[in-house]
């Protein structure tokens, strides 16, 4: 048995702003959430350092206090916090808050854990010398933390868990919920992702790795020297299409394709066959392989070989089509949110869709001959298609793209 | 100027997410809502707050809120001394 799967509602917490509106706003008008930030590790460790990163914009606390109509406090890690904001307003525009149960799933995904509470209490036990850690570290940490606390919080009580895989953990979160949907295990899934790490020792990690760009993100353009990691969650409910129409939900969009895929290469280093592995079986499954025109969000992380080898493969893809399709790449706005990343590039891309418009690429500095798509540069641009692609390509060699059609 | 015993109470309202005005001597820690995690957050954000040490076992024998803000008052008067 197979259902199709229908989106229904959309959240968003980044740097762009505390909803999807004031994410979308802020990605249309190309107000970017990149800033140089003091990570200062304290007395017992080096001299502070600052970096290029996209924090959460606005008190993020407040608003999810507001949304609930409850206390929070410090019950929850950034990524967890971020998560059931997420949640709660795309639940909210679905109009399912309150009405969930054993017929609902919960998958999300992360890259990391609960690394500012993780870093903190390290701080207390090496640094300070402190024996005792906060009674809650272990449930704040825990890379299901975020799901639990968006089950505990929305009574969700069907198949509910985490999923990890780098930078492709909301992909394969999304791609795990619809599938759970496609079998007829849950009626409604709310997937997504979220990631908060920007934290002293963790940044200090990233740089280690030679992938963080020192001014700032600029996908596909010359002189790209890096990454900037974002902060922040973003959430969709799915649902099957029988049961939305049954309720006579309002239908944002649905989920036509989707393709998975290992490089089983290298660490860091992307492959053309692992990219085009995934991206080719979702084009398929969605039969746009010869469509007038497609917005591409693209994985866009600004590094010299992601951009270089993304390219490649959409030109691979498609052939001497590939240059019908419009490119953004829009973690030049808010940062790489790692396992947040392609939901929150889902929200963004959804709306474009919806408003018939193209956020632009920004920073970018000039052409480069390997990266010759068709990029939107300087101003968002009118668009006419219905049909959004979202490529994930994780450190690790692991790959998602996911196909969504506007519901018309 | 706040007194100790209030900062002590709102610092419990703010750990245990707990009413602030239901936090009477009188009350036990039960009444609150206040079980052993909260009762470690406290004393966790206590030790962060006023660099008090406080041992596992402060709050074995005690009974209400009067007699949990009294323990904390003398361990932190004690550290400040």
């Amino acid at each position: 048995m197979t259902h199709r799967i229908v989106v229904t509602g959309l959240g968003a917490v980044s740097a762009l702003g505390l909803s999807v509106e004031e994410t979308w706003t802020a990605a249309r008008d190309g107000v970017g959430g990149i800033a140089p930030m003091l990570f200062d590790p304290g007395p017992n460790g080096p001299e502070g350092h600052t970096t290029p990163v996209a924090m959460v914009k606005g008190d993020a606390l407040a608003a999810t206090e507001a949304a609930l109509g409850r206390r929070v406090g410090a019950s929850l890690d950034a990524f967890g916090l971020y998560a059931v904001k997420a949640s709660h307003e795309a639940l909210a525009q679905a109009g399912l808050v309150g009405t969930l149960g054993a017929r609902t799933a919960a998958v999300y995904g992360h890259g990391f854990a609960g690394l500012h509470t993780l870093e903190e209490g390290f701080e207390r036990f090496y640094g300070r010398k402190a024996a005792r850690l906060h009674p809650l570290t272990v449930p704040k940490v825990m890379v299901s933390a975020p799901v639990s606390a968006i089950a505990m919080e929305f009574g969700i009580k069907g198949p509910v868990f985490g999923v990890t895989s780098a930078c492709s953990s909301s992909g394969h979160a999304i791609i795990q919920g619809s599938a759970l949907l496609a079998s007829g295990m849950a009626d409604v899934a709310v997937v997504g992702g979220s990631e908060a790490i920007n934290t002293p020792g963790c940044l200090r990690a990233w740089e280690g790795l030679q992938a963080m760009s020192p001014t700032t993100c600029r996908p596909f353009s010359e002189g790209r020297d890096g990454m900037a990691i974002g902060e922040g969650a973003a959430s969709l409910v799915l649902e099957t299409l029988e049961h939305a129409q049954g309720r006579g939900a309002t239908i944002l969009a649905e989920l036509t394709g989707s393709g998975m895929s290992s490089d089983a290469f290298h660490w860091t280093q992307p492959s053309l066959e692992g990219a085009l592995a995934a991206m080719r079986p979702a084009v398929d499954q969605a039969d746009i392989l010869d469509a007038a025109q497609i917005l591409i969000s693209a994985h866009g992380t600004g590094t010299p070989l992601n951009d270089k080898n993304e390219t490649q493969a959409v030109h691979a893809l498609f052939g001497d089509r590939a240059k019908r399709h419009p490119v953004i790449a829009t973690k030049s706005l808010h940062g790489h949110l790692i396992g947040a990343t392609l939901a929150l590039q889902g929200v963004i891309g959804l709306e474009a869709l919806r408003h018939g418009l193209a956020p632009a690429i920004q920073n970018y500095l000039g052409p480069d001959p390997d990266c010759d798509l068709d990029l939107v540069l300087g101003e968002a641009r009118p668009i006419e298609t219905d049909t959004l692609m979202l490529n994930a390509f994780a450190f690790g060699g692991l790959n998602t793209t996911i196909i969504f059609k506007r519901w018309a | 100027m706040a007194t100790l015993e209030d900062e002590l109470l709102d610092l419990v309202a703010e750990e245990a997410l707990i009413d602030r005005a239901k936090l009477v001597r009188e009350a036990t820690l039960e009444d609150v809502g206040l079980d052993s995690v909260d009762v470690v957050s406290i004393v966790f954000a206590i030790e962060e707050k006023y660099g008090a040490e406080i041992a596992e076992d402060a709050f074995k024998n005690t009974l209400n809120l009067g007699e949990f803000v009294d323990t904390l008052k003398g361990l932190i008067e004690a550290k400040q001394a």
